[in-house]
């Protein structure tokens, strides 16, 4: 028999995640909805998701490859860039869409329980698409370069799923923040438009730790997706592995998600009063 | 207690007013501060939406939930769907859980009728495979089946309802909660989801939970009923006496001047009164008095009586029956005209908290009684500012406001 109690004066902060279980066919349709909303009635549909990265990925080969000219030692840029925009483009989309994810199901949220977990975790879901399209552009540039993935490729699997936490992390942190405090919604943008650059996407991470005060770099690498995509790129094009710094951005990723959680989990029970 | 589906205990939701819900961070910030320095949040206003509510309802058992706008009745749904957590006390749930607060939630108009149904249904918790085992079903209810591959934004607003309908009447949970959903759609569709619900707690035995404006659904669909007042149970049982104490109540609070109980009315009726309404210190009429503000009864009769013998009682009475006032001309100087057939009643300062009261009218002349309606009118209060201080009086203490002072040596 399904017994169920509350009591206002025993509030639990279990995460349930027996429940968020049971909801996982929520989590498909939601993730399902929004993938078939997202071009609906656009002439070019699913082309968007590959014309959008490719404009930045010759934005940068032309600034930072041929006019800064940033020593990527034997990798020719490009290939350089799009490994780091990969992991990089599915943290900013993730991040985007799930600071938003709860306010815009606010409706749904006045009028139905489910765990609101659901809704940040499924937009890690719908990236997965374009994240996709961007693992297959890298295999078209070595191929095109005719450059053999490193040895380094096993740990391949580990960086994504490093990227999809950390992406996570900064995601629920920021739908629960965005609920109470509607600043947020303009932190995000600019948040991943800054983090572009303060990301070691469009040049090694090397040139920060050589070029700046040792105190600079360990803010640098602050940065949970600095070691990400740093570590994302070795895995795949080899050279040197992620320096001890990295750790602080793998520890932040940690810190990040588990705090997130728990402050999603406090929000969570206010959302609807709220929102 | 096996039998019991939902137990409620001293249920509260209190909400916060005024600028402190959400907003931007400068406020938080502020507020954080003020509280540091201050010790309190100054600017700190509370409403109670749902003050002590605690019931029990069987297994088996179809609810009607009914009282005016702002009773509490949607806050009582959405804590019981555990869309929002109760401020104080606690109830208890046995058996699965459907809460229809409303049609269509989640509905996505750019996808079609199919996808809608699996989206919807996903999110009244319906699994996968249930819903697809279902579809023809939820299909054949809706009348929808030639636009099923049509996106939802192209249906008339009719076939969106039927279709979100459909997939609702389909939920097969131990206890639904149901919100006023049945006031969209056509008065046919109405009547099949009416005679679906019907179906479903009579046949399958299951708990329903009904709120609703329609008391004739109430009526042909409950077995008993919950009246809610200000955010309190006035009172609970059979559905059709609740929904008929419903009506006389509310009839006479529209109108404000509706005479109720006229059944235990005695007196030679040589005089009777027509009509009894409230007004304001400065006569407009109200339909709700208010704690710690003057309150006006007007009186009318039928004709003019001369005041020469006259003598005018009258008692206010707790919804639960207690005698909490009495006034009359025999005890204070009274100013009757030599002629009337309007009587004024005027407390300066109504003392009374929130609530439902009774007047009491009492009416002799010449030591004859004329007439009496016992409990022949019915008011409501609505708690005010009686000390000038904001605050009010517990409720469970007292209902009765007295001015005070508190000093020391």
């Amino acid at each position: 028999m399904h017994k169920l109690i509350v009591d206002a004066n025993k509030k639990s902060l279990g995460l349930n995640l027996k429940e968020l279980w049971q909801y996982r066919d929520l989590f498909y349709v939601l993730a399902y909805r929004d993938l078939r909303v997202r071009y609906a009635q656009t002439f070019l549909g699913l082309l968007w998701a590959v014309l959008q990265p490719l404009a930045t990925l010759l934005i940068f080969t032309l600034v930072f490859g041929r006019a800064v000219k940033v020593d990527t030692g034997n990798i020719p840029y490009p290939l350089f860039a799009v490994c780091g925009m990969a992991a990089w483009a599915y943290f900013g989309f993730v991040l985007n869409q799930s600071g938003n994810s709860i306010i815009s199901s606010q409706e749904m949220i006045k009028k139905i329980y489910f765990p609101r977990l659901v809704i940040p975790l499924s937009k890690a879901m719908v990236g997965f698409v374009d994240f996709a399209i961007a693992l297959s552009f890298i295999a078209v540039f070595m191929f095109y370069y005719s450059i053999t993935p490193s040895v380094n490729i096993i740990f391949l699997p580990i960086f994504i799923i490093l990227t999809i936490i950390s992406a996570l992390a900064i995601g629920i942190w920021m739908s629960a923040l965005t609920i109470r405090y509607r600043d947020f919604q303009h932190v995000v943008p600019f948040l991943v438009q800054f983090g572009l650059y303060a990301t070691p996407v469009g040049y090694p991470a090397e040139l920060i730790v050589k070029n700046l005060p040792g105190w600079a770099s360990t803010l640098f690498y602050l940065n949970p997706m600095a070691g990400i995509v740093e570590g994302f790129r070795w895995s795949l094009l080899g050279g040197n592995p992620p320096g001890q710094l990295a750790y602080y951005s793998f520890a932040m990723v940690i810190l990040l998600f588990i705090t997130g959680l728990y402050y999603f989990k406090r929000t969570e029970r206010v959302m609807a009063d709220i929102v | 207690m096996a039998d019991i589906a939902i137990k409620v205990e001293g249920l509260g939701k209190e909400y916060i007013l005024g600028h402190k819900k959400s907003g931007d961070l400068r406020n938080a910030f502020g507020d954080r501060l003020n509280r540091l320095f201050k010790g309190s949040d100054q600017n700190k206003e509370s409403f109670w939406a749902l003050k002590d509510v605690s019931f029990e309802i069987k297994k088996g058992e179809a609810v009607g939930i009914i009282g005016r706008n702002g009773a509490g009745k949607s806050t009582l749904l959405k804590i019981l769907s555990r869309i929002t957590e109760p401020t104080k006390g606690r109830f208890e749930i046995n058996g699965r859980v459907s809460s229809l607060l409303e049609v269509g939630t989640g509905f996505h108009m750019e996808l079609t009728g199919r996808e809608n149904i699996f989206l919807n249904g996903t999110i009244l918790g319906m699994k996968r495979a249930e819903i697809k085992q279902k579809f023809d079903e939820i299909v054949e209810f809706s009348g929808v089946e030639k636009f099923l591959d049509t996106p939802v934004k192209h249906y008339s607003s009719g076939m969106k309802v039927r279709l979100a309908f459909s997939v609702a009447a389909h939920l097969e949970p131990e206890i639904l909660i149901v919100d006023e959903v049945l006031a969209v759609g056509d008065a046919e569709f109405q009547k099949k989801c009416l005679g679906k619900m019907d179906e479903v707690s009579k046949n399958d035995g299951r708990t329903i939970l009904f709120v609703s404006h329609n008391l004739a659904a109430v009526n042909q669909l409950c077995n008993s009923g919950i009246l809610l007042r200000q955010g309190n149970v006035t009172c609970q049982g059979e559905a059709q006496k609740i929904v008929h104490q419903y009506i006389s109540y509310n009839k006479q609070i529209e109108t404000g001047m509706g005479l109720i109980n006229l059944e235990l009315r005695k007196g030679s009726l040589e005089y009777q009164v027509d009509s009894i309404e409230i007004f304001s210190e400065s006569m407009q009429s109200i339909k709700i008095a208010k704690t710690g503000e003057p309150l006006v009864f007007e009186i009318l009769l039928n004709k003019k009586v001369a005041s020469k013998g006259v003598r005018l009682d009258f008692a206010i009475d707790t919804e639960h029956d207690m005698r909490i006032g009495w006034f009359s001309s025999s005890v204070i100087d009274h100013e009757l005209n030599a002629e009337f057939d309007k009587i004024y009643l005027k407390i300066p300062k109504l003392c009374l908290g929130g609530g439902l009261y009774y007047l009491t009218f009492y009416f002799t002349t010449n030591g004859e009684l004329t007439d009496f309606i016992h409990q022949g009118f019915a008011f409501e209060v609505e708690e005010g500012d009686y000390f000038g201080t904001g605050k009010t009086i517990p409720k469970n203490q007292t209902f009765i406001y007295q001015s005070h002072e508190i000093f020391s040596n």
